[in-house]
């Protein structure tokens, strides 16, 4: 046992090192796709971090969102950049050329204080605090699911999750607000792209409802489920997936408001015959949070696949 | 029918009816503007509800889920509530008449969910009790407010908006690790438990350094400010005055919850801090304001003087009673309605002359009387001339700072005075003398001009209504407690 403890301790130093020695590459790296991969590689790792500090359903949501989906959104982001890259590596250059020595060394000073302070403070935390933990586990058997992130995320404070889903909706909404169209790319004739898209495509909408069922009872839910079917809605649009025009328009918007739609109606449904606000029957309350998660893993694929797109879809065959 | 009226849960509705019509809103982009207006006029109803049931039973207490503090959220609206929830509906029914007009039918399409989704967003905001949750409201109110600023188009206005992300973005995660934080200090972030809990250590040190360097950031509060003027100055006008009037006030609404309920007591010190940036701000933003070309910059730092205003309350209330959070209270209302119409006037000399440079207003005044009468209607707010809300609030303010003997204060309030009757005559110079250069003037639909007018001459008539006013802020006794218990 002890043996064991003293590995796991020198893997948790190394995993400090190894993260903190990314952050660094990835900020001082000049080449943006080298930053981006590192990025990536950060992402894993701090999804590894979140697994030896017992939370694996932020370590999944981590692991899909933070290093899958952040990554591909970069890349999308780089491939646009890619016809203005000179230009602003040119601007970059001459602007680093511009700072003084007292712009390099104030922020230096500000950011040194603030690391020491911050340290005083979090070493001053008191040591062990349950907060809200024997809470949650009284509560357990009122909420409808056995899984205690679950029943925080959905009940116990299910009205924040509510307004996540709107967040979400509004970050997709802002990039629309930008005003591009964007045509889906045209069939890919790669052959590796187009059998690994068959392959894996079935595979990950299986994942997300695994993921979505099981966040009942063990880590899983709404957004890990959400994000793997985001990952299967990129692999589908890189790969020339057809999507017809009348399908990206009232049908798409659909899909993208229901799962905040759902959720506001059934807090107004509630409201009404229970008098408060998402406040379920115990009875009913596992297949009503069941409904909502069905609903925000469809939203939240469609709406992070239809942001790694980056624009209003458009059909490629509707000229 | 009474009781009907008196139980029913306003406050609830004036969260989801805004999300609820900002996603239809969405779904039928056709009838996009009469699912905006009625919805918004829907929620002006339930806040009239919602203050009515205040009036007759005291404070509104919502626990989410049935739960309550700490396991889960409630909802809470007290006087100050009232009033903030009371200000966004005023301002956002004027500013949403306009829009009607303003905004082609493509761009409509685009901005009524924002502000739709916007306006929930504010609404929960100012019946959060609990500071993760607030954490969240603050998210959609920021995430609207950059889609919103970007909507225009346009290199400026992409830029201003990028500027306003990255500054939003850093404020949230400021707040957020402050949250925390005091979470991890109390086992709660419930505003009232916090409160009883909370003692001065170095971790809720750190957590109000965080959340207050956080919450002034969105605040614009000088010398964070950088980002408000481009980003407020390139938007599309109603936009702007949304941005101007209700966005940066939700921040601030946080920080002065926050300071009278839970960092109150513990905070020598910083309250001279925040009142010297305060000082700072006015003149900075005064001379600014002064020395621009563009009318919509000129706004836009004039904003950030008068944000200065709100700050100079925190050394006036640690000594001071009931009459320096009303002073704050009033000065919030004053300047989101005539700053609001102000960008309004704005967007129709663009509109009628196609630029915004000050010096080629060209006779704007015998071509637009209604639209010039309703600047210099809140100008007059705007400096603080009787009898208008600007003057109220700065009166109550300065009355405060005499009877403390801050003179400091004093003298900074009356050049900042000085200084925006400067800036707001320079304007009105110009729009009554001719301009060498002639264009094509457009016409301006008349619902522009109006909703301007309006929005104006509320910010002189708040003016006459102090002792409502003052009833409705007393509600929760909020503000009154805090004051005198100090």
């Amino acid at each position: 046992m002890e043996a064991l403890d003293f590995a796991l301790g020198l893997f948790d130093i190394l995993l400090v090192f190894l993260v903190l020695s990314l952050a660094w590459l990835v900020m001082s790296s000049e080449d943006l796709f080298r930053a981006i991969v590192l990025f990536v590689a950060f992402g894993l790792l701090m999804a590894l971090v979140w697994v030896r500090l017992e939370a694996p359903d932020i370590a999944l949501a981590e692991a899909a969102i933070g290093a899958g989906l952040t990554g591909a959104l970069m890349m999308a982001a780089l491939d646009r950049l890619s016809s203005v890259k000179p230009i602003q590596k040119v601007a970059a250059s001459a602007q680093r050329k511009q700072l003084s020595l007292s712009s390099k060394v104030l922020p230096l000073i500000a950011l040194v204080l603030i690391v020491l302070g911050l340290g005083y403070a979090l070493l001053s935390l008191p040591e062990i605090a349950d907060g809200l933990t024997p809470n949650v586990k009284e509560n357990m058997a009122q909420s409808g699911v056995k899984n205690p992130v679950t029943a925080v995320l959905l009940n116990f404070r299910g009205y924040d999750t509510l307004l996540e889903m709107v967040v979400l909706l509004l970050a997709l909404l802002s990039v629309w607000s930008l005003g591009g169209e964007r045509k889906l790319s045209p069939r890919s004739t790669n052959p590796i792209l187009g059998s690994l898209c068959r392959v894996l495509v079935p595979v990950l909408i299986l994942v997300s409802c695994y993921l979505l069922w099981v966040g009942a009872d063990a880590p899983g839910g709404a957004f890990q489920a959400g994000s793997v079917l985001g990952a299967a809605g990129v692999l589908l649009l890189l790969s020339g997936w057809h999507v017809e025009q009348k399908y990206l328009l009232w049908p798409l918007r659909f899909i993208l408001i229901l799962g905040s739609g759902v959720f506001i109606i059934m807090a107004a449904v509630l409201l009404l015959i229970q008098g408060g606000l998402l406040t379920y029957p115990v009875a009913q309350a596992g297949w009503m949070i069941l409904l909502l998660e069905s609903a925000a893993t469809l939203s939240i694929g469609a709406t992070l696949a239809a942001l790694f797109l980056g624009g209003v879809p458009k059909s490629r065959v509707d000229q | 029918m009474g009781d009907l009226l008196t139980d029913a849960h306003w406050g609830v509705l004036l969260i989801l009816l805004p999300l609820f019509g900002g996603l239809c809103s969405f779904l039928w982009p056709s009838a996009v503007k009469f699912i905006g207006l009625a919805t918004v006029s829907a929620v002006a109803l339930s806040v009239v509800g919602l203050g009515d049931q205040l009036l007759a039973t005291g404070v509104y207490h919502h626990a989410v889920g049935g739960w309550g503090a700490p396991l889960g959220i409630d909802l809470y609206a007290d006087g100050l509530s009232l009033f903030m929830l009371m200000v966004t509906a005023l301002v956002g029914l004027g500013v949403s008449i306009y829009a009607l007009d303003y905004f082609d039918q493509d761009e409509a399409r685009r901005f009524w969910p924002l502000w739709l989704l916007l306006l929930g967003g504010l609404n929960a905001l100012f019946l959060s009790a609990d500071i993760f949750n607030l954490y969240v409201t603050l998210e959609i109110v920021g995430l609207a407010g950059v889609g919103l600023a970007s909507l225009s188009g346009g290199g400026a206005a992409l830029d201003g908006a990028m500027r306003y992300l990255m500054a939003t973005l850093l404020g949230s995660l400021c707040y957020l690790l402050g949250v925390a934080l005091l979470y991890h200090s109390a086992g709660t972030v419930d505003i009232p438990l916090l409160a009883e809990r909370l003692e001065s250590t170095p971790p809720v040190w750190a957590a109000l350094g965080l959340i207050c360097a956080g919450l002034a950031l969105k605040t614009a509060l000088f010398p964070l400010h950088f980002w408000l003027p481009k980003a407020h100055a390139s938007a599309s006008a109603p936009v702007s005055a949304l941005l101007s009037a209700l966005v940066v006030k939700a921040s601030f609404y946080i920080f002065l919850r926050l300071w009278l309920e839970i960092f109150s007591v513990r905070t020598e010190g910083v309250d001279d801090l925040l009142g010297a940036l305060g000082m700072a701000a006015i003149i900075w933003g005064s001379l600014q304001a002064l020395q621009q070309t563009r009318l919509k910059l000129m706004i836009a730092y004039s904003t950030v003087s008068q944000v200065g205003y709100l700050f100079l309350v925190f050394p006036l209330a640690a000594i001071g009673t009931f009459s320096a959070w009303s002073a704050v209270a009033y000065l919030v209302l004053s300047h989101a309605l005539a700053k609001s119409a102000m960008f309004l006037v704005a967007g129709n000399l663009m509109h009628f002359g196609g630029h915004d440079r000050i010096a080629d207003l060209d006779r704007a005044v015998q071509r637009l009387p209604i639209t010039v009468g309703a600047f210099a209607l809140a100008g007059v707010s705007i400096m603080g001339l009787p009898p208008s809300g600007g003057f109220i609030g700065k009166w109550l303010l300065l009355n405060e700072a005499l009877n403390q003997g801050r003179w400091d204060l004093v003298f900074v309030m009356m050049i900042g005075g000085v200084l925006a009757a400067a800036y707001i005559f320079k304007v009105l110079g110009f729009a009554f003398t001719q301009a060498p250069v002639t264009h094509e003037p457009k016409g301006v639909p008349a619902v522009m001009e109006w909703s301007a007018l309006l929005l104006a001459v509320a910010a002189i008539v708040v003016g006459f209504l102090a002792s409502p006013l003052m009833l409705i802020l007393g509600i929760g006794e909020t503000v009154e407690l805090m004051g005198a218990g100090q």
